[in-house]
């Protein structure tokens, strides 16, 4: 069941929010020692939200499509009374005394918060194989990786333990776990939803947003948590429009969608190519044009990007990795200990260049209206897998999974993930629409036309 | 033999006591070489990073 069609039978009175809340718990307790995708489950608390949105309902009092819903939050967002440890042994005992900025939101909304969802050590890596927690799994094959960070939230989308979740995305962190798991997700503009109370890694580069099993689900659950926010200095106050895209069959006549005809498609799993093109020939039979466009050098705009991460995130750990370094697992530490020794100079340069680089591709979205583009280049890995081969030689999976992703984070544009097809071993493949700034709607809309054509998130996971 | 054009990692790690495996060491490399070539694009007249501002304060903020 999507977030709408619940949202739509709690309306109905076809189902309560304690009953929605009872069927994700159940879905909890039995896939949960499997696949690893919950922390702290507050299911006590859970129930009595749930009956709070039922009186609320049959009262009359609707709060929106999220009333009701049953959620869960990536735990690197703070949440009031509630453990938030961001996947580390360094918080593994913090209990904030207040609620994060989207957890807030969605809490006004009517959600009812399930518990938190486990994640890469400090969001800092896309396995989610946690030394502290465990390894999530992949629900589509439990020796895969689901992605990350995010990867207890989509995994818990993708299996029905909750109907929505949050995530965050510094380098990828919500579309590889999306394309990994067959999910949907948005990477909305640098500054649409507010990251206060969130555990920072990157602060010019992370990115709140929300994974749904649908685009249209995606669309509610982030007009529920858009919007300015003081708490948060990169903010930006600007009005948020109605992001749902329109029921019934939506024509793509007069789009043009740029189809890079570098980098991108570059070095790729044939079946994901095939997927994603099938998802391009798609968009030309609902109206819309493919443009060959030429992008600026992706493997240059992924360095600006690593250089300001590994800058920032060692930055942002300076006081704590100083005091407690045996409590990081080896791969962050490392991370952090390499941008411990980057010149400052490479990170104002490189804030200078992404600048220049944005001003490309903003032109570039002057022509057409939106990118297409794989989110990963690979299916997902086995948990451990190191290397891959594509295309005949041997790639590391770490940048196999990030080298698509990665720079939108640098430029701050927004991009919709979703569901491009599936593997021939049964194994799902995303897909990115990549568009001009503050255009989440348009690039929702076109989202969910292609998702009405090619509607691969009814092959639900069966367990 | 290689000519590094960069700075010595593994130096300037050691200098603050740290240790970093080799594919980090040649991570920093690649990622330093392709910095370097990316100067071209650099706009040196730009101001390198957000400007600094003082804001003014909200009445209750200040202390």
């Amino acid at each position: 069941m999507t977030a709408l069609e619940a949202a739509a039978a709690l309306r109905a009175r076809k189902v309560s929010s304690v009953e929605l809340t009872v069927q994700c718990l159940a879905q909890i307790e039995k896939l949960n020692p499997t696949l690893n995708a919950f922390i702290t489950v507050t299911a006590t608390t859970a129930l009595a939200e749930a009956r709070k949105a039922d009186e609320e309902l049959s009262r009359g009092q609707d709060r929106g499509p999220l009333h009701g819903i049953p959620v869960a939050h990536k735990d690197l967002l703070c949440t009031n009374g509630v453990r938030t440890t961001s996947g580390s042994k360094v918080f593994s005992s913090y209990i904030p005394n207040f609620d994060a900025a989207v957890v807030e939101r969605w809490r006004e909304a009517g959600a009812v918060m399930l518990g938190k969802t486990g994640l890469h050590e400090h969001a800092y890596g896309i396995t989610s194989t946690n030394p502290h927690f465990g390894a999530i799994r992949n629900p589509w094959n439990p020796e895969c990786i689901p992605g990350g960070s995010s990867g207890g939230s989509a995994v818990a989308v993708a299996t029905g333990m909750a109907l929505l979740a949050t995530g965050s995305d510094t380098g990828g962190s919500i579309r590889v776990p999306a394309s990994y798991c067959g999910i949907a997700g948005i990477k909305a503009t640098f500054g649409r939803v507010s990251k206060f109370g969130a555990l920072p890694l990157g602060f010019t580069l992370d990115h709140m947003g929300p994974l749904g099993r649908t685009v249209r689900d995606v669309a509610v659950a982030l007009q529920a948590m858009a919007g300015f926010d003081r708490r948060d200095s990169t903010s930006v106050n600007r009005p948020v429009p109605d992001y749902l895209p329109p029921e019934g069959e939506i024509s793509l006549k007069g789009v043009k969608i740029g189809m890079p005809v570098n980098f991108f498609y570059e070095k790729l799993d044939p079946q994901v190519d095939n997927a994603v093109h099938f998802m391009a020939y798609t968009a030309q039979d609902l109206g819309a044009e493919l443009v060959d466009v030429r992008v600026p050098d992706g493997r240059q705009l992924n360095t600006v990007a690593q250089v300001t991460l590994l800058a920032e995130a060692a930055s942002v750990h300076e006081p704590y990795i100083r005091k407690q370094r045996s409590s990081y697992g080896d791969d962050v530490r490392t991370l952090i200990d390499m941008g411990r020794v980057l010149p400052a100079t490479d990170y104002l340069q490189a804030q200078r260049l992404r600048k220049r680089m944005l001003g490309v591709y903003q032109n570039i979205l002057k022509s057409v209206d939106c990118l297409l583009v794989p989110s990963t280049a690979i299916f997902a890995p086995k948990i451990g897998q190191t290397e891959v081969e594509i295309a005949g030689s041997m790639e590391d999976t770490r940048l196999a999974s990030t080298k698509l992703v990665r720079g939108f984070n640098a430029l701050g544009l927004p991009v919709v993930a979703l569901p491009a097809g599936f593997s021939n071993a049964g194994l799902p493949v995303g897909c990115q629409l990549v568009g001009r700034a503050w255009a989440e709607r348009a690039l929702l809309r076109i989202a969910a036309a292609l998702e009405d054509r090619a509607p691969h998130y009814k092959r639900a996971w069966q367990g | 033999m290689s000519i590094s054009l960069g700075p010595d990692w593994k130096t300037l790690a050691a200098a603050q006591k740290l240790e970093l495996p080799d594919q980090s060491i040649a991570r920093l490399e690649e990622l330093g070489k392709t910095m370097l070539g990316l100067r071209g694009m650099i706009d040196w007249t730009e101001e390198p990073a957000q400007v600094f501002q003082v804001l003014e304060v909200n009445e209750g903020d200040a202390e």
